[in-house]
């Protein structure tokens, strides 16, 4: 990972999602291999404790890390459990609530579990902030969000990135809702990982996503069936290029 | 099919409040489904999709108005269970409604609560693992296979019940493409031979192959109509809280260059065929 980096790393249901992504926080040891963090290789229980302070881990159901019974308790409890109090603690609390558009004074003293999905994971994900990780996995952050949610989200997430210079590692069997918002891709089979580079490289590989059990998002079936008709299109994520491709075609010109 | 009539669900005025809930999660509702269609049912979170999913089997019933599901009344308690046996359901998480030790016990779990003889029993079962593509593994513990092959065994038991209605709340949001492809397959092909599919989705690109699309809004129909009606113009969509269809964002900006496609396209092949017309 480079920092103020969003990483997408797709993979189908059970090809190891989750595992990495506990593997990435320090929740789970390999069995073998090695974790680097910051050069530094993760092998003793001291530098795997320094591993689970500097990531955070959102998992895929929300309601598997939230147990609080408000959603102020259950932000501060994290920096609470690390020792800080006071005044200290309370600005914790609400830059971390901020962060995810969150009002204390509106939704502070309700319970997590009678929040919607959308915000039950954003109550999650400040829990997890107000740690201050220098790295965030996303166990398939959008699953069972709307639209709006989803799109609330997706502008949280590179706000983060882009203001905080966080990196935000998003593990997901759906690739459609990283499509914007992600600066690189890799891919998950057979307990291995495939590194790919941007979403170019990944709309070349539509056969291997198909093989995967994953698909691309129609935009980059789009820019592939015109790769094919001898039009190239750079940014295979922006509907202006991709109309102009089309209409080109339509005209008979070469498309450049 | 399995006989000359056509059955059909109507849902008539229909409202619905959760107790407690200051707001209608329904509120008057009229749409009519019928055997050997296959509705998408779309909205955002909220807006009574899975509610009205819900309404249609009986397992909630109406604050006010009807549903006359297969010509019985899901207000009438007596009737519960003729309805379960005509409409059935799945849902978003299979292991909220598996319960056998072994597929096949999960299978024939439904047609054995009805008390019918051995013999039907081993035809449903196994019309059913063959008609949803897991015949292979009969034996197998449900818990120990995929999200993909649970929900199809949930699917299966569903069949088993020889339903005229399969109601399906998100079945497919939890799967990844390939597994939600084959339960999409599934649900035509079932279609083709009579069954009524009504499919609660948030994907649209599922919605697509629908013969119909509802889409609700703070509990009421905002649109229904063919997909390619519902679904073309991507601030409408966004509108009513969906994501709009990639093709369709590509569309309207063919169009604002002066060479809109010849008509709605909702698929890649669609906007394509109209470059080779």
């Amino acid at each position: 990972m480079k920092s103020a980096e969003i990483l997408c790393i797709g993979g189908a249901n059970g090809s190891g999602k989750s595992t990495l992504a506990q593997i990435c926080a320090g929740l789970l040891t390999p069995s073998s291999g090695s974790v680097y963090y910051l050069d530094k290789k993760v092998e003793s229980r001291n530098n795997l404790l320094e591993l689970r302070k500097k990531v955070g881990l959102l998992f895929q159901s929300p309601e598997d890390q939230l147990f609080a019974d408000t959603v102020e308790k259950d932000i501060s409890f994290g920096p609470r459990n690390r020792g800080l109090r006071g005044a200290e603690l309370d600005a914790r609390v609400r830059t971390a609530a901020s962060l995810f558009d969150l009002s204390l004074e509106e939704l502070g003293g309700r319970s997590p579990f009678t929040l919607s999905v959308g915000e039950k994971r954003r109550v999650a994900l400040a829990g997890v902030l107000a740690l201050e990780p220098e790295v965030l996995v996303l166990d398939e952050p959008f699953i069972g969000m709307d639209f709006d949610a989803r799109q609330h989200m997706q502008s949280l997430l590179g706000r983060l990135r882009d203001d905080r210079g966080t990196s935000i590692v998003i593990i997901t069997h759906e690739l459609s809702s990283s499509w914007l918002l992600a600066d690189r891709y890799a891919l998950l089979a057979g307990g291995g990982v495939e590194r790919l580079q941007s979403r170019s490289e990944l709309v070349e590989k539509e056969r291997d996503l198909i093989a995967l059990g994953l698909r691309l998002p129609q935009w980059g079936v789009l820019a592939n069936s015109l790769k094919e008709m001898g039009i190239f299109v750079e940014d295979p994520a922006d509907p202006l290029a991709l109309a102009r491709a089309i209409c080109s075609i339509r005209e008979g010109s070469d498309g450049r | 099919m399995r006989n000359d009539r056509v059955e059909q669900i109507l849902v008539e005025g229909l409202s619905f409040s959760y107790p407690g809930a200051v707001r209608e999660a329904l509120s008057g509702i009229n749409l009519l489904f019928e055997q050997g269609e296959f509705c998408a049912i779309l909205g955002r979170n909220g807006s009574g999709k899975s509610t009205i999913a819900r309404c249609l089997n009986a397992l909630i019933a109406p604050s006010a108005g009807s549903v006359i599901a297969c010509g019985l009344d899901t207000r009438n308690r007596g009737d519960s269970l003729e309805i379960k046996k005509k409409i059935a359901m799945v849902f978003q998480d299979p292991d909220t409604q598996i319960v056998g030790t072994t597929v096949e016990e999960e299978v024939a779990f439904g047609p054995e609560n009805l008390g019918l003889s051995a013999g039907v029993i081993r035809e449903r079962v196994d019309r059913s693992l063959r008609l949803t593509g897991i015949s292979n593994f009969a034996g197998r513990q449900p818990m120990r296979l995929s999200e993909g092959q649970k929900q199809l065994v949930a699917i299966a038991g569903a069949l088993a019940m020889e339903p005229a209605f399969l109601v399906s709340d998100e079945s497919t949001s939890m799967l990844d493409t390939e597994a939600r492809q084959r339960i999409l397959e599934l649900f035509l092909s079932l279609k083709e031979q009579g069954v009524g599919i009504i499919h609660v989705t948030h994907f649209l690109e599922e919605a697509t192959i629908a013969d119909r699309v509802v889409v609700l809004d703070d509990g009421r129909v905002r649109e229904e109509g063919v997909p390619a009606d519902v679904l073309y113009d991507p601030e409408k969509v966004s509108d009513m809280g969906l994501d709009p269809l990639p093709v369709t964002v590509v569309a309207r900006e063919m169009s604002s260059m002066g060479h809109p496609p010849a008509g709605p396209v909702l698929t890649v092949e669609e906007l394509l065929s109209c470059i080779l017309a």
